[in-house]
């Protein structure tokens, strides 16, 4: 899945993806994609394996994106930290390299 | 299952010039933060020992105590750095990857990182610092305005 969580918005939809499943739909409101795009979103996200998809028992016409296998609150968490870690080195490096050192 | 996480800053030097300050000079511009330390005994002082293809990034801890982050799969100078990334906090066969590229843009290079491999390390693990999801969130919130005003600098 390299490469399907580079993306801010990608980011943002596993946030509310986090929180409770949604759909296409609402996804798209609230990241303000135009459903093509969002439609595209979800595609990297479910080959990512980061993402699925299924109905709700009733309405099968209702497609309901949710988390892959529950462990997401966990990878959203390593996720998350290791961004945090590599973002605080890589601005120290930047410091330390442009200082002439 | 993998995850990947991608970070990318762009700094003011030459490939060549950024690797060998990545590679050689690690110990000094790793900087340990208090809320993502490598361990409970905080980061150590990092290296590359041997520097160059089959070394291995180690750290050494106040107590004189070393820690094999893991070796060197890749060591190309001025373009690629790759290593094995594990924490003593893992588990045994737990280990993650780390990607580093430079690459030239303009007169100056960007440095991205991509660290991939989570496979279920507990959650007690990687959350031992015991952060709120909030917490998390506003900080990646912060990140990502970070990151964006980088690229917005010419990135």
């Amino acid at each position: 899945m390299l490469g399907a969580l580079a993306d801010p918005k990608r980011r943002r939809a596993i946030e509310l993806l986090g929180e409770r499943p949604r759909s296409a739909g609402e996804l798209a409101g609230e990241l303000g994609l135009a459903p093509p795009a969002m439609s595209r979103h979800l595609r990297a996200l479910k080959e990512g394996g980061l993402v699925e998809d299924g109905h709700p028992a009733f309405d099968a016409r209702v497609r309901i994106y949710s988390l892959k296998d529950g462990a997401t609150a966990e990878l959203k968490q390593w996720l998350a930290e290791t961004e945090a870690l590599w973002s605080h080195q890589l601005a120290a490096f930047k410091t330390h390299v442009e200082g002439g050192a | 299952m993998t995850a990947a996480v991608i970070v990318a800053l762009r700094v003011g030097v030459s490939p060549d010039v950024a690797f060998t300050a990545f590679t050689r000079d690690i110990g000094t511009w790793w900087k340990s933060h208090p809320l993502f330390q490598l361990s409970r005994k905080g980061d150590g002082a990092l290296r590359f020992d041997p520097a160059g293809p089959g070394g291995r990034l180690v750290t050494r801890f106040d107590d004189g105590k070393e820690w094999e982050i893991g070796a060197v799969h890749h060591w190309l100078p001025g373009e690629r750095l790759a290593f094995g990334w594990r924490l003593p906090s893992f588990k045994a066969g737990q280990t993650t990857e780390v990607d580093v590229r430079f690459e030239t843009v303009g007169d100056a290079t960007r440095v991205t990182v991509e660290h991939r491999g989570w496979d279920g390390i507990p959650q007690k693990h990687v959350a031992r610092h015991g952060f709120e999801l909030m917490l998390f969130q506003r900080r990646l919130g912060e990140y990502w305005r970070e990151l964006l005003k980088e690229m917005k600098t010419g990135f």
